[in-house]
């Protein structure tokens, strides 16, 4: 029997933190203000690791980005935190052109493992570069691993993935997320990057989402499961994206609704919509529905709430698909 | 510092085999069998050579575009016919014909390249950070064009390396041109390595036509670094005689750069020339030597040339193309 604990999602990260470094001392991280815990999944880690091999860092995401990929040549995993998923775009040259290519464009002959991590999500009326989901544009340019868990059993499973996985991935996590409970086993266990999961099985519609949406998603279900059975797909990886569980879901229910907290414009939403419709066409009896934030900034104020996908805006899209 | 003769030869020989093989990458891409550009060498190799020569087989180095780091890698004992099939577009190619232009010799702690500059920066603040964490007396050669300092990243690199104290050397081959622009045009002092002092980085200027100088700045470089003095700056005062990218144009702002000039550097700065002079005065060498070290150079050249021209040409599919995209 697997010894479970109530954590919240960022001790569940700690917590695959603290295991992966004791087991492996090449890794070690880098980042702005982890040392104090800006956010607690970086609290106290100096405790055991130190400041040689848990380090603060200038304001600086280029040279953070670029210093984890020479790191990660020369045979340490470094995992980089830029606090904020948005701060990562200063580096955008390191990140979309480099980090992902370096690979392929040098022969496929020299691994590249490292970890990103950052927060993000709307909903916490902090504005765009607080809440802007990068996985659009990491799963737009080749090489980037990016995943993003809605469950503390997720966080730690996918953190623990990212780690031993030789090639960059982008670990997102959602703000609104931060003190989520869930139960987690003691023992050691992933959860590999490119699966998705079956959060509520159903039968008329699938929904599939992410993060904070998955919750959003579940509520909706809940609400309407006497009129219409609500399947509840986490992508939990944008890229690779498990098209193969997607497909034998639409299979099942021949219905689809993608809920994506990111603009809707050239977004997750809008590329698993077009993967559908080239290999799964036969399977739908209605057309596939994005939610999605609109095309335009973020925005701060009373505002967010209502412009991100909210659950009227999700339930009116399931019974307009279901009609 | 002063150097041996041993040193000097083998400092000689490099120089030569660079500036040869700068003659054969020219030949190559007049010919139409270069797949990309080219950034012609000329008479600005000397640093490159210093640079790569005392390094060793663990130390990691970026090399610097110029004669696309022909002359830093031969010096550092790599074997460059893979790199220049990689330029030929062949399966030999050290990217496996899928870079046109960059490097890839790991076992030599070289791990390639980026078209976009000022690359080197943040990833030799890694390279630099992980030889200090491993402990094995690793250093890093980051060598770039006084260019490059334009970009951000140079300061972040800087800031960091000296913060950490890491074993990283700065290596500006200073040629005064940043593609079409002359530097003293888009920076306020007449030094790069001014730079450094705001870093706390201690910096020396030597003169880029003088190997030996450089050899010697080298020298002292990799020891400072190395026995964990932090980084350390040096700025070689370098020319560049010919335009940017072969085929471009050579001119600095609105105004061509004067070709009586350029030919006159050519032939009084000539750091091969210059190096032959020395060594004959020091009776380190004699003439006959000398034709020697270039006729094998030449021969050296030739070889690399026609075991390139008998590999094939890199086409692989795109089923195969897809499945390296990750390491697995």
């Amino acid at each position: 029997m697997s010894n479970e604990r109530e954590i919240t999602l960022c001790e569940a990260i700690r917590e695959a933190y603290v295991e992966e470094m004791r087991r492996d001392e090449r890794i070690f991280m880098l980042g702005i203000s982890i040392q104090a815990g800006t956010f607690p999944h970086t609290k106290n880690l100096t405790d055991e690791f130190g400041v040689g091999r848990i380090l603060d860092t200038p304001l600086a995401e280029t040279g953070i980005v670029g210093c984890a990929m020479g790191a990660a040549q020369e045979g340490l995993r470094p995992i980089l935190d830029f606090m904020y998923a948005g701060f990562s775009y200063f580096a955008a040259s390191e990140l979309f052109l480099q980090a992902g290519q370096y690979h392929f464009l040098h022969g496929s002959q020299h691994p590249l493992p490292m970890v990103m991590v950052g927060t993000c999500g709307v909903g916490r009326r902090v504005g765009n570069e607080h809440a802007t989901l990068p996985y659009g544009a990491t799963m737009h340019h080749p090489g980037i691993k990016t995943c993003m868990p809605s469950t503390p059993y997720d966080a730690k499973g996918l953190m623990k993935a990212a780690i031993r996985d030789d090639n960059p991935v982008f670990y997102l996590w959602h703000t609104n997320l931060m003190m989520t409970k869930g139960m987690v086993p003691s023992e050691d266990y992933i959860v590999p990057l490119g699966l998705a999961d079956v959060k509520r099985s159903g039968s008329d519609i699938t929904v599939l989402t992410s993060g904070q949406l998955v919750h959003s998603v579940l509520k909706v279900a809940e609400k309407l499961k006497d009129e219409i059975s609500v399947e509840v797909l986490d992508a939990r990886s944008f890229e690779p994206f498990d098209l193969e569980t997607l497909l034998k879901s639409i299979e099942k229910t021949t219905r689809l609704v993608i809920v994506d907290e990111d603009f809707e414009r050239a977004g997750f939403a809008a590329e698993v919509s077009a993967q559908v419709m080239e290999h799964g066409y036969d399977l739908l009896d209605a057309p596939v529905k994005r939610v999605c934030h609109p095309n335009f900034a973020v925005p701060g104020g009373y505002i967010d709430v209502y412009t991100m996908p909210t659950q009227d805006r999700i339930e009116a899209a399931i019974r307009d698909t279901c009609r | 510092m002063s150097l041996t003769a041993e040193q000097k030869l083998m400092l000689f020989r490099n120089l030569a085999r660079a500036m040869t093989l700068d003659k054969l990458m020219m030949r190559i891409i007049r010919a139409g069998r270069m797949v990309g550009f080219y950034h012609e060498g000329g008479i600005a190799l000397a640093p490159g050579v210093a640079a790569g020569s005392f390094l060793r087989q663990d130390d990691i180095m970026w090399p610097h575009y110029r004669a696309h780091g022909l002359g830093h890698m031969l010096s550092k004992g790599i074997d460059v016919k893979y790199y220049i099939a990689e330029h030929m577009g062949r399966e030999t190619g050290c990217c496996k014909g899928r870079s046109s232009y960059h490097m890839s010799f790991p076992d030599h702690h070289i791990f390639g390249f980026s078209g976009n500059i000022g690359a080197n920066f943040p990833m030799s603040v890694g390279y630099g950070f992980a030889a200090k964490y491993k402990k094995q007396g690793q250093v890093v050669m980051n060598c770039s064009g006084d260019g490059s300092y334009g970009e951000g990243r140079c300061h972040e690199a800087m800031l960091m390396s000296a913060n950490w104290q890491l074993p990283v050397i700065f290596w500006c081959e200073a040629n005064g041109m940043a593609q079409h622009s002359n530097v003293k045009d888009l920076f306020p002092g007449p030094n790069i390595s001014s730079l450094a002092a705001g870093f706390g980085i201690p910096s020396k200027i030597v003169d880029g036509q003088d190997l030996f100088a450089c050899a010697e700045a080298a020298l002292q470089a990799i020891d400072h670094v190395r026995q964990g003095d932090g980084p350390i700056f040096i700025e070689c005062k370098t020319y560049r005689v010919q335009e940017h990218s072969v085929g471009g144009v050579n001119f600095e702002g609105p105004t061509q750069r004067d070709p009586k000039l350029m030919a006159e550097w050519r032939d009084s700065r000539d750091p091969l020339k210059l190096a032959t002079v020395r060594l004959l005065k020091e009776k380190i060498l004699k003439q006959k030597d000398i034709d020697r070290i270039i006729s094998d150079a030449e021969k050296e050249a030739d070889d690399m040339e026609a075991f390139c021209e008998a590999s094939p040409k890199a086409l692989p599919s795109v089923e195969e193309l897809q499945l390296a995209v990750y390491a697995v």
